[in-house]
C-alpha cells in the first residue's frame, strides 16, 4: 500500500478484530432460529448486533487501508506471556494440587514476567501470599477448596 | 424535605451498626490504598473485592464496594501531589498544580485543601443524591418498556462520550460488548446461545472474569513493559493544617468544583475524570492572574478535587434511580447489585429504603472516615509508595487469580480471565478503551429484554421508540449527544481536554 513496509495501523488491526468475532458469532448464531419482528427467537438479536459490528469492523478495515493512522503499539512478549502462563497454572492446579501449591507455582511464573525480581524477595513474597490466603479464603471466607493435595 | 431528613436519619440509624461502620471503614481503606497505589484502579479492585462480598449482607457489601469508589478520589490526590504520579486518572489535573505546590515546600497546605474539598464535595453529592433520588426514581417507575430501551441508549452513548479517542471505535466496542453479553441462556426461550457447547457459559459470561481479565491483569502486564522509575519522594510535610488565608483562598474553587462536579457526576456521559477537567479549566479562565497555574495555584488543586468527588458521588443518582449505569464503575456497582440477587433501579427506594438509605447514609460516615485517614495518617500511605512494583505485581495476580476462581469455585473462569486479559492487552495496543466495552455487556441483555418487550406490545411496530415522549426524548438527548461528539468543534476541545 503506502510502502512495501506497510504494517498496518489500529484501525486495520481493530477491524480485523471485529470481524473476526462478527464471524464467529454469525456462524454460531445460524443455528439460532431467528424468528420475525413479532416473535423474535433467540437468534434475532444476537444476529443484529453481529451484523452491525461486522459493518463497522469491514468499515475500519477499509479506512485502515486507505488512510494512514497511528501504528499498533508494541507487544511485550515476556510479561504477556508469564503473566498469563501462570494464571493458567494456577487455574490448572487449585483444584488438582491445592491452594497452596497453585499459589506457589504462580508466584513462580510470574517472577519471569519482570527483570527486576529476585528469586529471594519473590520466594518470600509467595510464601506469604500462601500463608495469608490460606488464613484469609479458606479459614475465614471458607472458600470451599483443599490447601494440599 | 422534612420527610427526606427522617428517611435520612433511619439511614444513618441502619449505616452506624459496629457491622456496617467496620465494612465502610474497610472500603474506605481500600479505595486509599489503590487511589495511592498507581497502576489499580477502583474498577479492578472492585472486581476483585465482588467475591468476597458474597457471603456478606447486601447493604455491607455495596457500602463497602461505593467506599473505594469515593475513597480512590481522596487516595489519588495524595500521590498526584507528593510524587507527580496521579494515582488515578482523575487526579492527573490535580499534579499540575498539587506536585508545583510540594516542590515549594507546600505539600502540606495541598493535601489539607484537598481533602477538606473533597470532604465538603462529597458531602454535598451525597445530599444531592438524598434529594433527587425519591422523585426521580418516582418518575423512572412510569417508564415503559420503549422508554427503558431509549435510557439504556442514553447510557450506552454516555459510554461514547467518556471513550478517550475516536467515536466510532468506541461504538465499535460498545457493539462488542452487547455481543458478548448475549453469550448464555436466552431468556424467553431458555436455549444456549453462543456457549459452543460449553455448560460453563450458559449463565453467560462470567462478570468478573471478564472485568478482571480487561481492566485487572491487562493492566499489570501493561506496568510490567519497560523499566520501573524509582520513585523518589523529596516533599517533606510539616504542617497539614492550612492557613486561614489558604483556606479563603481556596474557598471559591471549593464551591465551584463542587457545583461542576455534581452536575457532570448525573449527567450521562459526565464522570469524576471530566468533571476534575473542567473545573480546571474554569478555574483558570476565571482567574484574575491565569499564569499562577502551573505554578502552584492552590485553586487549581481545590476546584479539581472537589469536583472529582462531587462527581463520584452523583454519579450514584441514575444508577439507583433508574437502574442504568452511566460509567464503568457503575457498571459494576450494577453486577453487584445483581449477584447480591437486588434488580437496580426506580425499586430499590421504595421496595429496599434501608439499602437506599443505609448506603447515603455510610457515604456521609465514610467521607468523613476518609479526611481522618488521608490527613493525620499521610504518612503510612507515602510509605506504601516505596514497595517495589515487582514485588506488588506478584501479589495482585494472586489475589486476581484467587478472586476469580471464588466467584464460582471453577478453574473455568480462571481460563476465561487468560482470554479476558488477552484480549485487553490487544485492545489497549489498538488504542481502543475496554470501558465502552463493560459497559455494552452489563447493559445486553436489558436492551435485549426491553427491545423485544416494546416491540411485542407495539405489535412489531419500530415507531414505539418515537411515539411515547419519555423515550423520544431520551433518544433525541442521545443522537444529540453523539452528534455533538462527532462535530469538528466539540470534538477539537474534546481532543484538548485529553491532551491536557
Amino acid at each position: 500500500m503506502k510502502s512495501l513496509a506497510w504494517r498496518g495501523n489500529i484501525d486495520f488491526y481493530s477491524g480485523l478484530l471485529l470481524v473476526a468475532v462478527a464471524g464467529v458469532a454469525l456462524l454460531y448464531i445460524r443455528t439460532l432460529a431467528i424468528g420475525t419482528v413479532l416473535e423474535m427467537g433467540p437468534g434475532y438479536f444476537p444476529l443484529g448486533l453481529a451484523l452491525v459490528l461486522l459493518g463497522m469492523g469491514l468499515c475500519l478495515l477499509v479506512k485502515g487501508l486507505l488512510v494512514s493512522g497511528p501504528p499498533v503499539g508494541m507487544f511485550y512478549l515476556r510479561p504477556l506471556f508469564f503473566i498469563l502462563l501462570s494464571f493458567a497454572a494456577f487455574g490448572v492446579l487449585v483444584e488438582r494440587a491445592g491452594l497452596i501449591l497453585a499459589i506457589l507455582v504462580q508466584v513462580a511464573i510470574a517472577h519471569f514476567a519482570s527483570r527486576e525480581t529476585t528469586w529471594r524477595e519473590s520466594s518470600i513474597t509467595g510464601v506469604a501470599l500462601a500463608a495469608t490466603s490460606a488464613v484469609v479464603f479458606v479459614w475465614l471466607l471458607k472458600i470451599p477448596v483443599e490447601l494440599l493435595p | 424535605m422534612m420527610d427526606v431528613f427522617s428517611l435520612l436519619g433511619h439511614g444513618f440509624a441502619v449505616a452506624a451498626t459496629p457491622m456496617n461502620l467496620f465494612f465502610c471503614l474497610v472500603g474506605a481503606v481500600c479505595g486509599t490504598l489503590i487511589g495511592v497505589l498507581p497502576g489499580l484502579g477502583p474498577v479492578a479492585t472492585i472486581s476483585l473485592l465482588l467475591p468476597a462480598t458474597y457471603a456478606l449482607d447486601p447493604l455491607a457489601a455495596i457500602i463497602m464496594l461505593s467506599g473505594i469508589y469515593y475513597g480512590a478520589q481522596y487516595g489519588g490526590s495524595t500521590t498526584a501531589i507528593l510524587v507527580n504520579i496521579p494515582g488515578e486518572s482523575t487526579s492527573v489535573v490535580t499534579a499540575i498544580d498539587g506536585y508545583k505546590m510540594a516542590q515549594q515546600g507546600r505539600a502540606g497546605e495541598a493535601l489539607a485543601i484537598a481533602a477538606i474539598g473533597s470532604f465538603i464535595a462529597g458531602c454535598f453529592g451525597t445530599l444531592v443524591i438524598a434529594l433527587l433520588g425519591p422523585p426521580l426514581a418516582l418518575m423512572t417507575q412510569k417508564f415503559a418498556s420503549p422508554d427503558y430501551f431509549s435510557l439504556m441508549v442514553l447510557g450506552l452513548v454516555s459510554a461514547v462520550v467518556l471513550a478517550n479517542g475516536s467515536a466510532f471505535r468506541a461504538v465499535s466496542m460498545i457493539f462488542l460488548g452487547l455481543l458478548l453479553g448475549m453469550v448464555g441462556m436466552d431468556m424467553n426461550t431458555g436455549e444456549a446461545r453462543m456457549t459452543f457447547g460449553l455448560i460453563e457459559l450458559s449463565d453467560g459470561i462470567n462478570f468478573v472474569a471478564l472485568v478482571m481479565g480487561l481492566f485487572g491483569v491487562a493492566e499489570v502486564i501493561s506496568n510490567l513493559e519497560g523499566v520501573s522509575t524509582r520513585i523518589v519522594n523529596h516533599s517533606k510535610i510539616d504542617s497539614i493544617w492550612p492557613s486561614f488565608k489558604v483556606l479563603k483562598g481556596a474557598w471559591g474553587a471549593v464551591t465551584r468544583g463542587t457545583l461542576i462536579g455534581t452536575i457532570f457526576g448525573i449527567l450521562p456521559g459526565g464522570g469524576a475524570t471530566i468533571a476534575s477537567f473542567s473545573a480546571y479549566a474554569l478555574e483558570k479562565r476565571i482567574a484574575k492572574d491565569p499564569s499562577r497555574f502551573g505554578n502552584g495555584a492552590i485553586e487549581g488543586v481545590a476546584g479539581p478535587e472537589s469536583a472529582n468527588n462531587a462527581a463520584a458521588q452523583t454519579s450514584f443518582v441514575p444508577l439507583l434511580t433508574m437502574g442504568i449505569p452511566t460509567s464503568a464503575t457503575m457498571a459494576l456497582m450494577v453486577g453487584a447489585l445483581t449477584l447480591h440477587g437486588i434488580a437496580p433501579g426506580p425499586m430499590i427506594i421504595s421496595r429496599q429504603p434501608d439499602l437506599f438509605w443505609g448506603l447515603i447514609a455510610s457515604m456521609f460516615l465514610g467521607n468523613a472516615m476518609l479526611v481522618i485517614i488521608n490527613l493525620p495518617m499521610i504518612g503510612i500511605w507515602v510509605r506504601l509508595l516505596n514497595v517495589p512494583y515487582r514485588i506488588l505485581y506478584l501479589v495482585i495476580a494472586v489475589i486476581c487469580a484467587i478472586g476469580v476462581y471464588s466467584v464460582n469455585n471453577s478453574s473455568f473462569d480462571v481460563y476465561m480471565t487468560v482470554g479476558f486479559t488477552l484480549l485487553g492487552y490487544v485492545l489497549r495496543k489498538l488504542d481502543a478503551e475496554p470501558a465502552p466495552l463493560l459497559m455494552g455487556f452489563v447493559l445486553g441483555p436489558m436492551v435485549e429484554e426491553n427491545f423485544r418487550r416494546s416491540l411485542i406490545t407495539s405489535h412489531g411496530d419500530p415507531m414505539a421508540f418515537l411515539q411515547r415522549p419519555i423515550s423520544l426524548a431520551l433518544l433525541l438527548i442521545s443522537a444529540a449527544l453523539l452528534i455533538s461528539i462527532v462535530m469538528p468543534s466539540v470534538r477539537k476541545r474534546r481532543v484538548e481536554v485529553f491532551a491536557e
